[in-house]
């Protein structure tokens, strides 16, 4: 097995809901979701929101994509009309999700070095 | 077999604004969509209004987004459907029809729906806030819109009314693309099957191009070929078919992994999709790439009943925000920004200010994640300090400013300055958005026609 981050298998798209935010975790390959629900848990995603969420974190899952959803209540300091925040629209918290770390087999080939970008290309 | 194409022209009210002219020269389109709309625009407009009256009570584009297609629409028997009407689609109509003579056209008529708006009505609703289940009626704060999303069933309305043009009020975005295809394919509002399967292309489609490659591209991860000209999505939609797809010889891409993304933004619960008209299913979707830059999307019996109620959005007066900037760079940066916030946090105190917020952050290590950032490094090239804050009145906000400028002189060496030749005060009043449910009986629509 090896370390590697969830930008590796994954993307995102976050965005806002009042003073929530939703993160998106979608697996490049649908054969790589179970990764993505055994390790991309609450437990793993309050480590990294933790610090700015100060309500609940939920995760939802869609296996028809390949993908998670993550809800994070109370995020944006009030929502994007009243918050004191830099980054006001919650755009930007997908990033984050994507440093999480992640193992996977020593075979497994990740996205940053995988050739055969057909999907987008 | 019928079939309809829906142009997605754009995705919110400061979107681009060459790609509708495109999508109506090139993209054999029967409806060209406008969403203007974000959750603030009403009650931005609206204190915009109280502080100058002469502003209109509709998007101040309408003009711009109006004028270099609406004859060729007309000719090409396009019709246009946007949600730019905000507080006054009548007004909005009739500057339409202004705009239709202007550029020459003989006859056009131009539908506004309107509706929804609940300022006047709010003793009578007596309703409750989803946040906190407080009385709204008694909030201390002065509210200063107050507006439901209204469904689909009003542009239905005014298509079959004979409108080239559809003006609305605040209707949930998805129903600028909902409303078409229902009147086209006569769906019944009661059929939640397809009142989803409306719903779910409207969401697909509502924010433009985030689904045609825009905010996709990740270089070296999903790679997006000329995003300066991304192409804004088409949806061709049959009984037996839904494609998503773009105008050729532009930039962006249409595959699934875009209608991935897309499917779930701003969703909270996938399995239950809150929309006027309906609940939609998401985890019932599913997309196939069936050619460059064209997605399939299947839409598997994804309704549920809709609920009784409507969502509203209140607009409450939080008295007022500013914020501030200054700049280091080179050796000592983060040491010296560091002193600054020093200096100042000394300085509110002598100055007595009254804030009910401050955050200071420094930009380039933890303005965007804030308390989530990641490891800074311990020598950063360039640092800013930016603070803001939020106070009840506009005259303890001004103190910022006063303590910022002066640190041009008597604050640390190599302070850099930030957008100090602006006259006058960066303070902003705050109206901050709350929510509560409306029964949807109370919440009656109206279509007034205006014709040329």
């Amino acid at each position: 097995m090896k370390q590697t981050i969830l930008r590796e298998i994954a993307h995102s798209r976050s965005g806002e809901k009042g003073n929530h935010s939703n993160v998106s975790v979608i697996a490049y390959e649908l054969a790589d979701y179970p990764i993505l629900l055994e390790q991309v848990t609450v437990a793993a995603v309050r480590k990294l929101y933790g610090p700015i969420t100060r309500g609940s974190i939920t995760r939802y899952e869609v296996p028809s994509i390949g993908a998670l959803n993550f809800v994070l209540e109370d995020v944006l300091e009030g929502g994007r009309s009243r918050t004191l925040a830099f980054e006001e629209s919650g755009k930007a918290l997908s990033s984050l999700m994507m440093t999480l770390p992640m193992t996977v087999p020593d075979s497994y080939i990740e996205r940053s070095t995988n050739t055969l970008k057909k999907d987008t290309q | 077999m019928k079939r309809i194409r829906l142009g997605s022209a754009t995705g919110w009210s400061r979107d681009r604004f060459e790609p509708a002219s495109a999508l109506v020269r090139d993209g054999n389109i029967n409806y060209l969509c406008f969403d203007s709309m974000s959750e603030v625009t009403m009650s931005a407009a609206q204190v915009a209004r109280m502080e100058n009256g002469d502003t209109v009570p509709y998007d101040p584009y309408l003009d711009d987004r109006m004028r270099p297609i609406i004859k060729a629409c007309k000719e090409k028997g396009i019709k246009i459907i946007t949600n730019q009407g905000w507080l006054d689609p009548q007004a909005a109509a009739e500057r339409v029809l202004a705009i239709a003579r202007e550029e020459g056209i003989a006859d056009l008529k131009v539908a506004a729906v309107s509706g929804g708006l609940l300022l006047d009505r709010l003793e009578e609703l007596d309703l409750t806030f989803i946040e906190n289940g407080a009385r709204v009626s008694s909030s201390p704060d002065k509210i200063v819109s107050a507006e439901t999303y209204l469904g689909a069933e009003g542009i239905v309305q005014a298509l079959r009314d004979g409108a080239d043009i559809v003006i609305t009020t605040r209707v949930a975005d998805a129903c600028v693309y909902l409303g078409p295809l229902a009147y086209e394919f006569g769906w019944d509002f009661n059929d939640h099957h397809l009142m989803a399967k409306g719903m779910i292309i409207g969401h697909l489609l509502e924010c433009g191009c985030q689904v045609s490659g825009g905010y996709f591209a990740d270089p070296g991860y999903k790679d997006v070929l000329d995003l300066h000209n991304v192409g804004n999505p088409i949806v061709e939609v049959t009984d037996a078919h839904v494609i998503i797809s773009k105008l050729p010889n532009t930039g962006g891409v249409v595959c699934e992994a875009t209608c991935k993304e897309q499917l779930l933004y701003e969703v909270q619960d996938p399995s239950r999709y809150l929309c006027p008209d309906v609940i939609a299913d998401l985890t019932r979707v599913t997309f196939r790439q069936i050619g460059k830059d064209q997605v399939e999307v299947f839409i598997d019996q994804a309704g549920l009943p809709k609920t009784p109620t409507l969502k509203a959005l209140i607009g409450l007066e939080e008295g007022y925000m500013t914020e501030e900037m200054v700049l280091f760079a080179g050796p000592g940066a983060l040491e010296r920004a560091e002193l600054t916030r020093e200096i100042l946090t000394e300085r509110f105190k002598r100055v007595d200010l009254v804030a009910e917020e401050i955050r200071m952050d420094y930009i380039g290590l933890n303005a965007v994640h804030r308390e989530s950032s990641g490891e800074a490094p311990s020598a950063p090239y360039e640092v800013v300090l930016r603070i803001a804050l939020k106070t009840r009145t506009r005259k303890e906000a001004d103190k910022l400013r006063r303590e910022v400028d002066p640190l041009a002189v008597n604050g640390a060496s190599g302070t850099g300055k930030w957008a100090t030749s602006s006259p006058g005060s960066r303070v902003r009043p705050v109206v901050g958005l709350s929510s509560a449910l409306v029964p949807r009986e109370l919440v009656p629509f109206s279509v007034s026609i205006h014709s040329l």
